[in-house]
């Protein structure tokens, strides 16, 4: 299915992998969800009225503040900014689309599927009411009992997985596929602030991405991390600040790089100290990941934590001030034009330098101590968040003439930017002077409520503003002047250099910089040959880049045409949606008696309805995911490419690199928690639960297992068809036996020794609680391999992977990690 | 770092909100001084380098679309660096003050001979109950005696929650299974202000369920004699018996399996 139906048809929106489709996806999508979150903070702010007011109960309070934030966080910001880098990360680089479309299509569809898991969430006995930050306890079933919380906790799950497959798909396409002779400094600076972005997404979602399983665990399967007073509680503190700290930036840099665009292009000057602000933005990137226990000051860590913590902390707003400053020193002596985006733009840096400086505050932790739990909080971080994501909005009205080939209405935006300056500030301004009320609560002291009435005023101006946005964008895009290719006087990015909108595959011909500046090259195409750029001596020219003529014959794209469209990454999306809604109720729905043993157990279901959406999900996900790997799916890769600091890494190796640089995290996480939860509890109070030679065993046929897929791949090499259906075949029964050992262990344990996820006969429930959810998470990973070994080998046995045998090169590299990471738990849960 | 005025009164310790307020004015006027001027600056030179199609510098040398970035450290570099060192010089200092303070806080202070008092403050949903050292357990009140410093032992015997009285800025943590502590002290000097009985507002600052808004309570400071008086009344009381056993115990495993493997 390679044919993609005109924009004018339904089907188009369903089955489109083009990364420009995807963007308006995205885009049309996280303004359906800043609607969504908005109604929920003018809820707050209408309670918030009165301090007596009874508009909400207490619970709907706190779930529309739950709901607003995650929302807000999740389901808006990034995605709103990643429907621009969907757009224009390709463009801005040169590329033909991301590196893996139909990914990008699926990251979309999993987008959309969590937002409606979330949005089902209400109507599931009300959705999750812990704050957007969870904290434990809270967030176990005791003290928040609905589905909903289950669903949402799902909801936030589905949305992680497919934020992970989209930054593997960016950072796969920034360093596989710039256009010839765009070194990485030469990017424009949007694609920085992206590159940057997604590179601390990759680790700090596979963070958030653990602590989700975990609480998802806790809550559907009966596990007890989070109730445990075994450190359960600052576990979670920890994990999610090791995210959340990491996701301001991540929110932020987006909004950074469109400031840095659109500074230049208004005031007709080049950023200043362009250098010093790309290290200042990896540095951030770096540090990010240092400062996160300055959420929690005042929790029990120690001074000297504290100290280093503030250290740090003071260390990352200092290449922010670079930045700043970067910002306003490139206006000087430009030609500024004060049209609506760059109102936006230079509006966002004056809500960020006030974000910032009350920022140091926060800094000092005895200003911290106070200010913990306070408005102040609420009121930085909004001026930060929101604040930058005001320069979102001016990509949006940038941006706007090139997506839709008309010109948005000036007056109307700039009557859009004066009504949203001022109703930000009311609204968050306001929150500073009346500080001293407690976050989250609406039964606040009197002598506050005239601030907190100027808030709700302002929220309100602040939601109105909105929709002269959306009548501006709509009335133009019937109606607007046509906006020519390029509208600004001093753009320099190569977005502009195409017509608006751009077509389907972007340039017409290959763009390459190797001379110095945007030019489209003509490639020689012998006949029916692959294109090949040559010098005057007749050789491959590669300038530097990676022409990957080694490669060349087992690319045949020359009688190909690059796909543009798949079903499954939609289907696939349905499926997942549905397995989860599963099991949101599944812990409500089914309960298990254990016998004496497996067989005299029995499982009670007392609604149909949950487990039977689990059972038809799964299906549906085996189904889709067959189809998906046996879909012709062509994603040509460029040629002609910059690819530091990845030269000569092929791209799916490369994707797949990064995949596993995450999954190391998430494998990381889930033994952090398993050993702070230990040192918490005394260390050699607890002794391990199991045998220790089921364990020895199967590490032995694991590692055995990785022989025999490293054999594999010699047999492929080799073209022996027979040797790779034998080492397959061995590498799936060595699989299964470690799965058959598990399985034995596991019954072991439940019906003779009394050891259940959420009980222990022997020590504490939560070491049962960890021994399974750990080896659990283990478990399906090998199932996942088996699944995929299977598929592999009949494919195999079909006469496939002879003549290419790279698709068994990469199972195996996941096999690999696989079993690498059982070496890390045999004697964490074995031996010791 | 001591304030005058307290010395004059005749004891030489410093209360959390003296110290707070102290730190906050002088962030607040930095910050301010700091914000303005570079707001300001930066205002100036937007109106001042407006496109208004009158200036014809020669010197402007407008970019074009695909060209590669160059210069990339730029001209302006240099002002750049000045600009990030003073504004560095400025937020170290700020924060080299303040944690000076920091120590200070963080080791409490010696406020005479009488020694400290120690109180268990255990979080629940919604509400705090105070245990003393003799056994008495008090909910929604604390009552202390001025001129003493008392330092609170925090815990929760459910959810995460966060004591915290504004007014007396002190705030921690109340983590089930594990003990926070900050301590207070009032001068007898403010309770003799507030007409013999001084009382302050305590409330939660972590959001811990549906009563979370109502979760509130109060601290109040008798003069020491008074104080003397009511906590000798209170020896033996019931309420207090197991009270702290129950502070450790609860939580361990308290959550029902909603699940399967049960």
């Amino acid at each position: 299915m390679s044919g993609l139906p005109p924009t004018t048809s339904v089907k188009r929106w369903f089955v489109t992998t083009n990364h420009k489709d995807i963007g308006i996806l995205y885009t049309i999508t996280a303004l359906f969800f800043l609607l969504f979150g908005g109604v929920m903070a003018l809820l707050i702010r209408l309670q918030l009225w009165d301090p007596t007011s009874q508009i909400l109960s207490g619970l709907a309070y706190n779930e529309a503040v739950t709901a607003h934030g995650l929302i807000m966080v999740f389901w808006f910001l990034s995605p709103f900014a990643f429907g621009f880098a969907n757009y224009f990360v390709p463009l801005q680089i040169g590329a033909d689309d991301l590196a893996f479309p139909r990914l990008n299509a699926l990251s979309y569809w999993l987008y959309l599927g969590s937002g409606l898991l979330l949005a089902v969430s209400f109507f599931q006995g009300g959705t999750l009411s812990a704050g957007w930050t969870i904290y434990a306890p809270l967030n176990v079933p005791m003290y928040t009992p609905s589905i909903g919380s289950t669903g949402a906790v799902l909801a936030l799950a589905m949305f992680v997985t497919g934020t992970t497959a989209s930054t593997v798909n960016f950072l796969t396409s920034i360093h596989h596929s710039r256009a010839e002779g765009m070194g990485i400094m030469d990017m424009p600076m949007f694609t920085w602030s992206m590159l940057a972005t997604v590179w601390m997404m990759l680790f700090a979602f596979a963070a958030l991405l653990a602590v989700g399983l975990i609480l998802a665990a806790d809550r559907v399967l009966g596990s007890v991390y989070f109730s445990a007073t075994e450190g359960g509680s600052l576990l979670w503190g920890h994990l999610f600040w090791f995210f959340g700290h990491p996701e301001v930036y991540i929110v932020f840099f987006p909004a950074l790089g469109v400031m840095l665009e659109l500074f230049q292009t208004f005031s007709g000057r080049r950023l200043v100290g362009r250098k010093w602000v790309i290290i200042s933005i990896c540095l951030i990137s770096v540090q990010s990941f240092l400062v996160w226990m300055h959420h929690m000051f005042l929790t029990t860590i120690n001074l000297e934590i504290k100290t280093l913590m503030m250290a740090t902390t003071i260390g990352i707003s200092l290449p922010f001030d670079l930045v700043v400053f970067a910002l306003i020193y490139t206006l000087i002596k430009g030609r500024i034009q004060f049209t609506t985006p760059f109102l936006f733009a230079f509006g966002a840096l004056l809500l960020f330098i006030l974000g910032g400086i009350t920022g140091v505050f926060l800094g000092a932790i005895v200003l911290d101590y106070e200010f913990r739990g306070t408005y102040w909080v609420v009121a930085h971080f909004h001026y930060v968040m929101f604040g930058g994501a005001t320069a979102l909005f001016g990509g949006a009205y940038y941006w706007f003439p090139k997506i839709t080939g008309k010109m948005y209405d000036e007056f109307l935006g700039k009557l859009h930017f004066v009504i949203f300056f001022i109703g930000f500030n009311a609204v968050y301004f306001s929150m500073f002077l009346g500080w001293e009320t407690p976050r989250r609560v609406f039964e606040y002291n009197p002598e506050f409520q005239i601030y907190h009435q100027f808030g709700t005023i302002g929220a309100f101006v602040l939601g109105f503003s909105f929709f002269i946005m959306f009548y501006n964008f709509a009335k133009s895009y019937v109606s607007g002047e046509p906006a020519g290719d390029n509208p600004w006087d001093y753009s320099r990015t190569a977005e502009w250099a195409v017509s608006s909108p751009p077509p389907l595959e972007n340039w017409p011909d290959r763009p390459s910089y190797a001379s110095g500046k945007l030019e489209f090259v003509k490639d020689y195409v012998p006949d029916g040959g692959p294109a090949m750029k040559t010098d005057d001596n007749g050789d491959v020219a590669t300038d530097g880049g990676d022409s990957h003529s080694a490669h060349i014959s087992e690319y045949p794209y020359w009688d190909k045409h690059p796909s543009h469209a798949s079903i499954w990454p939609f289907a696939l999306s349905v499926a997942l949606g549905v397995t989860l809604f599963g099991f949101s109720g599944f812990a409500d729905a089914v309960t298990v008696e254990l016998g004496e043993t497996a067989m005299q157990s029995s499982v009670n279901i007392s609604n149909a309805l949950y487990p039977t959406a689990i059972v038809a999900g799964m299906l549906g996900l085996l189904y889709t995911g067959v189809k998906w790997g046996l879909e012709d799916f062509y994603a040509p890769p460029s040629e002609f490419a910059e690819r530091w600091p990845f030269n000569g890494v092929e791209k799916v190796k490369l994707g797949m690199w990064f995949f596993l640089a995450s999954d190391v995290i998430v494998f990381g996480a889930f033994l952090s928690a398993a050993i702070f939860v230990r040192y918490n509890a005394g260390w050699m109070t607890w002794s391990p639960l199991t045998e220790s030679l089921p364990g020895l065993i199967n590490t032995f046929v694991l590692i055995t297992s990785s022989f025999t897929v490293i054999l594999a791949l010699v047999a492929a090499r080799r073209e022996s068809r027979q040797g790779l259906l034998a080492t397959l075949g061995a590498t799936i029964l060595l699989g299964f036996t470690f799965m058959a050992i598990k399985l034995w262990e596991w019954n072991h344990e439940i019906f003779d020794r009394g050891v259940t996820i959420s009980a222990n006969a022997h020590g504490d429930p939560i070491q049962a609680s960890i021994y399974y959810v750990t080896t659990g998470l283990h478990g399906i990973h090998v199932l996942l391999g088996l699944v995929i070994a299977i598929f592999l080998f009949v494919r195999a046995y079909q006469g496939h992977y002879l003549d290419d045998e790279r698709p068994i090169e990469y199972f195996g590299l996941y096999w690999h990690f696989v079993d690498i990471v059982w070496v890390f738990i045999f004697p964490l849960f074995y031996l010791f | 770092m001591i304030d005058p005025v307290i010395l004059q009164q005749g004891s030489d310790w410093r209360a959390q909100a003296e110290i707070f307020d102290e730190i906050f004015f002088v962030f607040l006027a930095l910050g301010t001084l700091v914000g303005t001027i570079v707001v300001a600056y930066t205002l100036w030179n937007v109106y001042k380098y407006r496109d208004d199609g009158n200036r014809s510098d020669e010197e402007f040398d407008a970019p074009v679309v695909g060209e590669l970035p160059t210069g990339q450290g730029g001209p302006k570099a240099k002002k750049l660096f000045l600009s990030f060192g003073l504004s560095a010089i400025v937020v170290i200092s700020l924060v080299v003050y303040a944690y000076g303070l920091l120590l200070y806080v963080e080791q409490g202070p010696d406020t005479g001979d009488e020694g400290d008092i120690e109180i268990m403050v255990e979080g629940y949903q919604y509400g705090w109950a105070f245990e003393y050292p003799n056994g008495h357990t008090e909910r929604g009140e604390l009552i202390v005696p001025a001129d003493q410093r008392i330092d609170l032992n925090i815990t929760s015997r459910d959810v995460w929650h966060n004591f915290g009285s504004s007014d007396l800025r002190i705030k921690s943590d109340a983590i089930p299974g594990d003990y926070s502590e900050t301590w207070f002290a009032v001068s007898s000097e403010d309770v003799e202000a507030q007409g013999g009985e001084a009382t302050y507002r305590v409330e939660c600052f972590e959001l811990c369920g549906a009563g979370h808004s109502a979760m509130k309570g109060q601290i109040t400071v008798l003069p020491e004699d008074e104080w003397e008086e009511w906590y000798a009344s209170t020896g033996n009381s019931s309420e207090s018996a197991g009270n702290s056993s129950s502070i450790s115990a609860s939580g361990v495993g308290a959550v029902a399996p909603s699940g399967v493997i049960a």
